[in-house]
């Protein structure tokens, strides 16, 4: 087995990359490198296999093959005034379609309307044993069989290689606004992302900026209500809120993933939480200068950057200690899982069924 | 009573293990009233310690089991297995953790949907997925069949709801599945169970997320000449960037039936009715009501009415959510078949189904969700008619096969279950059932959670005469 890349033009050539050698990973672009870092695998890349395939607005569906980048689908839906509501992260770094199943990453947007899990119909794979399955449906309503689809988001390429997706997606806000609240401790932000989560408002994203102690709310809608509203925060909450337009670079820089304090960042991790245990997290973690954090979703999601290596063993000794599992994306880790690990009673039978071959690498265990 | 099945019975005070003829006849059935099996006993379980112990019983005596909540399943997805046992879910009813900071509650299977929301309301909360039996469906059922309703298409169905589960498996082990966070890391293994159809085993706390209540709705019933209009005017609604909560449609016959029953007053002469419901905070409604009755002018439009108020509002609903137990004043039987098309093809969808109809000499009743392109043709037809019943399925079958000929499916909300599982197979290929039958030995080695459902060649049992659901004749569940 070796590291190499093999990069099919068309199905049959991937068909005989899966069949033909011993381990195989499927891979996009390679924007979240930690999770396609396993050693001794054939590396097998999706990324020639790309193009919109079926894409009728009116039906709130578009198909696309899985190494279509995510700038193409987002631009080819803005031309329609559609998007996909969860905020797709990495886009400008050059993220896949397949990528954004497999890892199930979704940004702030994911609030509102559901993350990757909640947009995905139907997906079209490659198994372990060169047999293409096609789960799901191509219509935005299905009941019908097992939710193949879902299970395949955040799977990692370890269940199937991904070829071709269906999603459903929505009509675009006409216009966004951004409030950045300043807050006077993360205790009263906790508070208003509570008050803010279940208000009349119907927010569109809810983040929050610790380092800053900043709130960022996102209203979605026509641009007239968005004002409307803006202002009545403004009047609930004083004066510490500042009003940004659509071009407010905050969202943005954080879908890449960027941090402003590390630009060189050692780990990035997604952590699923809640805002309890962001508390917690936070009080532990958040006076080390290597250790960045930005929580995200309503409280639900927590972004962490690190340094240095020595930040990036103490978050995973907290984690671990904790009981918390976080998803390593960038830096040069064996491990895609960081603390607790994510070894399920139920993964071995799935895995066993999906891929009884074994074509495809299994998890990374805990690091 | 066999020697085994004391065993089993010695788990439970006589009054919670049925085994007489009256609690198997009781038990024979659920919302599919055309299949019936009587079931060898029913426990009627108090905790999750109660249905772990009966699951694991029926593993080690390869014993088949079916869970069961309120029995409203309109697929037949819990119709008991002959020889099998039947664990009724009702007691297993508590909240076990509402908390409106991170908007989730914790529910046991046997709670009743609508309670989720009522509990919630305090907080300005609510539980999304509102199948029409809502009132009665419980939250287990919904999750073992991915209940949807009128709301799908802007919110998703029950697994767009479902964050977490603890599950016992079929084979007894217990596990838990995603947590009390929206997001998780790995493949997601609770979207899998959600529509499983109990094949996998039973949920035993399922967590959910709760939305903000909408601040303000606004309903709006309009009168067409014909059903093309009014699928016209979806289209319209849809392409001019609005995103309703509901979008519906019923056609002449469905809104006779309505009329009949519950006296809702739609437009006079309509061929068609469409209600169409906004929602959000009311700066927001305020722009896109303006919007939305530009457009509606513009479709030709017999009559329309605006809900002024909530009982307005509530009114132009009865009528919709009545619609099906209102077709049994047109007919004693009726067959519903939830298959879902391309939106963009429900106007030619409509015409077939007239056609074959027509070619059956069978009346047809139409009500759908028309956003999300999911049918719900009532097949009119007389039980005591010799052969009725075999012409009524003959023409459900075609309908389905029309849904799978333009790239549909062939359930929208209500799952394969008993009903259309003969159907799975031509929806998919034959390597993709075969790995949903791996996935289903994987959980369930020995086929004993709810089997005969879903996959095809198994052994059904007889069918008999229709008729409406008692609870539905008397107005408790109704049909979407």
């Amino acid at each position: 087995m070796s590291n190499e890349t093999i990069k099919p033009a068309t199905l049959d050539e991937l068909r005989d990359a899966i069949v033909g050698n011993e381990c195989v990973l499927p891979i996009g672009h390679s924007t979240k490198p930690a999770l396609v870092s396993s050693a001794g695998v054939t590396r097998v890349s999706l990324g020639a296999l790309q193009g919109i395939t079926q894409y009728d607005p009116s039906e709130f569906t578009l198909t696309a093959l899985a190494g279509t980048t995510m700038s193409n689908l987002v631009e080819a839906l803005a031309e329609r005034c559609q998007y996909l509501p969860f905020d797709p992260m990495l886009v400008d770094a050059g993220a896949t379609l397949g990528g954004t199943i497999a890892s199930g990453l979704a940004g702030p947007g994911r609030f509102r309307f559901g993350g990757v899990r909640d947009f995905v119909l139907g997906v079209e794979f490659e198994s372990g044993d060169g047999m293409t399955i096609r789960a799901g449906g191509k219509v935005v309503k299905n009941a019908a069989g097992f939710d193949i689809p879902k299970l395949l988001v955040g799977s990692l390429g370890r269940l199937g290689a991904i070829t071709s997706v269906t999603m459903k997606v929505f009509p675009r806000p006409a216009a966004t606004q951004t409030l950045v609240v300043d807050c006077e401790s993360h205790l009263q932000a906790l508070r208003r992302i509570a008050a803010a989560a279940r208000s009349r408002w119907e927010l569109d994203a809810i983040d929050y900026a610790p380092a800053e102690q900043q709130l960022w709310l996102r209203l979605a809608g026509p641009a007239q209500s968005n004002t409307e509203i803006a202002g009545d925060i403004r009047s609930s909450w004083g004066d510490d809120v500042d009003i940004h337009d659509a071009t407010w670079s905050g969202w943005s820089r954080l879908r890449e993933l960027q941090c402003d304090s590390i630009d060189q960042p050692h780990r990035i991790i997604k952590l699923p939480t809640t805002p309890t245990q962001f508390l917690a997290t936070h009080c532990e973690l958040g006076d080390d200068a290597d250790i960045r954090s930005h929580l995200s979703v309503a409280g639900n999601v927590m972004w962490i950057w690190t340094r240095s290596e020595t930040a990036t063993v103490r978050v995973a000794t907290y984690l671990a200690a904790t009981q918390q599992s976080g998803l390593v994306i960038r830096g040069n880790s064996a491990n895609s899982c960081i603390g607790s690990g994510i070894d399920h009673p139920m993964h071995h039978r799935i895995k066993h069924a999906m891929d009884p071959h074994g074509k495809f690498p299994s998890h990374s265990s805990a690091g | 009573m066999d020697a085994s099945i004391r065993t089993l019975a010695s788990l439970f005070p006589a009054e919670r293990f049925l085994c007489n003829a009256a609690s198997q006849v009781a038990f024979e059935s659920d919302g599919l009233t055309a299949f019936r099996t009587q079931p060898l006993a029913i426990v009627v379980v108090e905790s999750a310690d109660e249905v772990i112990a009966t699951v694991r019983w029926c593993h080690e005596h390869r014993v088949p089991f079916v869970a069961r909540g309120s029995g409203t399943s309109l697929s037949g997805g819990s119709l008991p297995v002959a020889n099998g046992i039947v664990i009724a879910l009702n007691r297993l009813n508590r909240i076990l953790r509402l908390d409106p900071d991170e908007r989730i509650a914790i529910v046991e299977p046997g709670v009743i949907n609508s309670r989720v929301s009522h509990a919630a309301a305090e907080f300005g909360l609510y539980y999304s997925p509102d199948p029409s039996s809502q009132s009665i469906c419980t939250i287990g059922g919904n999750v073992a069949f991915n209940s949807g309703g009128a709301h799908c298409l802007k919110y998703g169905m029950t697994s767009n709801h479902v964050i977490g589960l603890k599950a016992v498996l079929a084979n007894g082990e217990v596990v838990t599945m995603g947590g009390t966070s929206v997001e998780g890391i790995g493949a997601d293994y609770t979207g899998l169970f959600c529509g499983s159809e109990g094949l996998f085993g039973i949920a035993l706390e399922v967590t959910v997320r709760l939305l903000p209540q909408p601040e303000m709705y606004h309903t709006v019933l309009v009168g067409y000449a014909s059903l093309q209009a009014a699928g016209d005017a979806v289209s319209a609604i849809i392409e001019s960037g609005l995103l309703p909560g509901a979008l519906e449609i019923m056609d002449a016959l469905a809104i006779e039936a309505a009329e009949a029953a519950v006296a809702c007053n739609y437009p006079q002469g309509a061929a068609a009715v469409l209600i169409v419901e906004l929602e959000g905070p009311r700066e927001r409604i305020q722009c896109e009501r303006l919007r939305l009755h530009e457009i509606l002018d513009r479709t030709s439009p017999l009559a329309q009415r605006i809900a002024a108020n909530s009982t307005e509002r509530q009114s132009i609903w009865k009528g919709r959510k009545s619609a099906f137990s209102a077709v049994g004043r047109l007919s004693p039987d009726f067959l519903v078949q939830d298959g879902v098309v391309p939106r963009n093809r429900l106007g030619e969808v409509l015409v077939q189904i007239e056609a074959l109809a027509r070619q059956s000499g069978i009346r047809v009743a139409n009500v759908f969700h028309a956003g999300d392109g999911n049918l719900h043709p009532l097949i009119l037809f007389d039980g005591k008619i010799p052969g009725a019943l075999e012409r009524a399925e003959e023409l459900a079958a075609k309908i389905l096969r029309l849904c799978i000929s333009i790239g549909g499916s062939i359930t929208g909300e209500h799952g394969i279950g008993m009903e259309k599982r003969e159907f799975l197979s031509e929806m998919f290929d034959e390597p993709t059932v075969a790995l949903m039958h791996r996935l289903r030995l994987a959980m369930d080695p020995h086929m004993i959670s709810n089997p005969g459902k879903m996959f095809p060649g198994t052994e059904a049992p007889s069918l008999s005469t229709m008729g409406l659901h008692p609870l539905e004749a008397a107005g408790v569940i109704s049909r979407e």
